[in-house]
């Protein structure tokens, strides 16, 4: 405990600190949710339709009576799944993509790099739309889409510490010691570039969390019954004014969650 | 000292990255012997770099052109397949940079660095034996502490010290020949001194080559064999080191000696 609080005392990185606090809060009422929820996210309840909230229902409930808080636990899971899953296709084939162009240039880094112009040239939204209207709609697909519109943006930044690092000496020297081209490209300079990775993947994790939440307003996300932040959100808009708490709390935890890990990269960033 | 290690037989670079192709090596001719130190000298741009490079095939293979043979061994380095290039780069042919401190991976420990070589051409030899040798080499670099290196990051390590954990793994596979491009320039005086001595009784203790490059005379007198002397990308002069240095023929080589600074105390 002492040297918990010593190392806290060094380091006092308040964004951090506060970063990795609001996330924790966060993912444990989801997990709280996987086992226990005040009421079933689809019981609805005709008697408490757009009721607000009170003790039987903290934060109130939606148009077919449901209880909104039980809907935000879900929903922070699949948001929170989607986001995740998003991240880290992005994150993978983005190295992939961006080590093989940063590291032998040339040719290839021409090929996949005007690809990757092309597909930067969407906006990501755009993008997803696209995919999910040829693949069609359902949580895997929207992961799917939501990863491959992430791919440009890692692709682009991994690339770019690539072409740095790999002019340094100690990229030399490992090739001179008879390294191939994949030990060098993962075992010696992979490590290297983790810093900046770390916090591109915190704000991709961000981005994909507005985007879930963007594709499910536009209604082509999670689809009903399950819940989704987004989802939610969409939902609410048509009784903005007879039940603002409907819209009120699925967009705070959105915030919160934003705000969580913007934090927690700020915060390691700074480490 | 009858084997040949190395041969360069009419050697030359030429770059093609603008409008006009550019020579920056030209007719270089010279050969090495087992256990024998050369030092190469020549001011900035005089070409002694590139050759080292392309002895140790760190040239790019675009942009340039290259011509002539480097013989180690007698196989040409030069038209050599690439896997068989790589199986000597590292085993056979190692090599010591000019800066110690971005010459060694940062996210790497020491240690490891170290074994890299092993790791990678003899994969055979078990991770205790592995651990051992490097543990001997950092030893043999004269750390005082071999087991602390070892789990060190390099940014715990000093200059003088990051380079003599580059020399423990440039000489952990029992190369035949090393290549130390400058690799005194970034350190002090009194550090410099220590590595030059280290690698001396490398030399002596272990029969290896030395292609010692550096712009700085004295240095190249107080450690070489023989020396090459280099300009504008040709060989000025070629010699043993006391010829060189007692008996200049060439001009250039007479005003390289004469420029050099003389401490009076």
């Amino acid at each position: 405990m002492k040297t918990i609080r010593e190392w806290i005392k060094k380091h006092r990185n308040f964004n951090f600190f506060a970063g990795a606090g609001i996330t924790s809060l966060i993912l444990l009422v989801a997990l709280v949710g996987i086992f226990y929820t005040p009421y079933a996210s689809t019981e609805m309840n005709a008697a408490a339709k757009n009721a607000a909230p009170s003790l039987q229902h903290i934060m109130g409930c939606d148009n077919y009576g449901r209880d909104i808080f039980s809907r935000v636990m879900e929903g922070i899971r699949n948001t929170f799944f989607i986001s995740l899953a998003t991240v880290a296709i992005g994150t993978f084939a983005g190295i992939l993509v961006g080590s093989v162009c940063g590291y032998f240039g040339g040719l290839p880094d021409d090929i996949l790099m005007r690809v990757n112009d092309a597909l930067f040239a969407f906006p990501s939204i755009l993008l997803a739309l696209v995919i999910i209207s040829l693949l069609g709609t359902g949580t895997i697909n929207v992961v799917l889409a939501l990863g491959i519109a992430f791919i440009p943006s890692f692709a682009r930044i991994v690339r770019s510490e690539y072409k740095k690092q790999v002019t340094l000496d100690y990229v030399q020297s490992a090739r001179l010691m008879g390294a191939g081209h994949l030990r060098l490209i993962f075992v010696h300079i992979l490590p290297n570039i983790v810093p900046v990775l770390l916090s591109s993947v915190m704000i991709g994790f961000n981005n994909a969390v507005l985007a879930e939440a963007g594709l499910s307003y536009l209604g082509i996300g999670v689809q009903p019954p399950e819940a989704s932040l987004g989802r939610m959100l969409s939902e609410a808009q048509s009784y903005l004014f007879t039940a603002p708490w409907y819209a009120l709390f699925p967009g705070l935890v959105i915030v919160l969650m934003v705000l969580g890990f913007a934090l927690l990269a700020e915060g390691m960033t700074e480490e | 000292m009858a084997e040949t290690i190395l041969e360069v037989k009419d050697f030359g670079i030429e770059f093609h990255d603008h409008d006009r192709p550019e020579r920056v090596v030209e007719h270089v001719d010279f050969s090495l012997q087992k256990g024998e130190i050369l030092g190469i000298v020549g001011e900035s741009g005089s070409g002694k770099s590139m050759t080292a490079l392309a002895i140790a095939g760190l040239l790019p293979r675009k942009k340039l052109r290259k011509e002539g043979q480097i013989l180690f061994l007698g196989e040409d380095l030069m038209t050599m397949e690439r896997k068989k290039l790589r199986s000597l780069q590292g085993d056979e042919i190692s090599m010591i940079f000019q800066e110690p401190m971005t010459a060694l991976n940062p996210t790497m420990r020491v240690g490891m660095q170290v074994e890299e070589a092993l790791r990678i051409h003899h994969p055979e030899v078990s991770a205790e034996e592995r651990k051992r040798r490097a543990l001997a080499w950092l030893k043999n670099v004269e750390m005082d502490d071999p087991e602390r290196v070892y789990e060190a990051y390099p940014h715990e390590l000093s200059g003088g010290m990051r380079q003599r954990v580059m020399i423990a793994a440039a000489m952990v596979g029992n190369p035949q020949l090393l290549i130390a491009d400058e690799c005194t320039t970034a350190l002090d005086v009194t550090v410099q001194a220590q590595i030059i001595r280290l690698l001396l009784e490398i030399n002596q203790k272990e029969q290896v080559s030395v292609l010692f490059i550096s712009h700085d005379l004295s240095l190249i007198r107080q450690i070489s064999h023989r020396v090459i002397v280099m300009q504008l990308g040709h060989i000025v002069e070629q010699g043993d080191v006391e010829q060189i240095f007692n008996a200049p023929q060439e001009e250039y080589t007479k005003h390289l000696i004469a420029a050099i600074p003389q401490v009076v105390l």
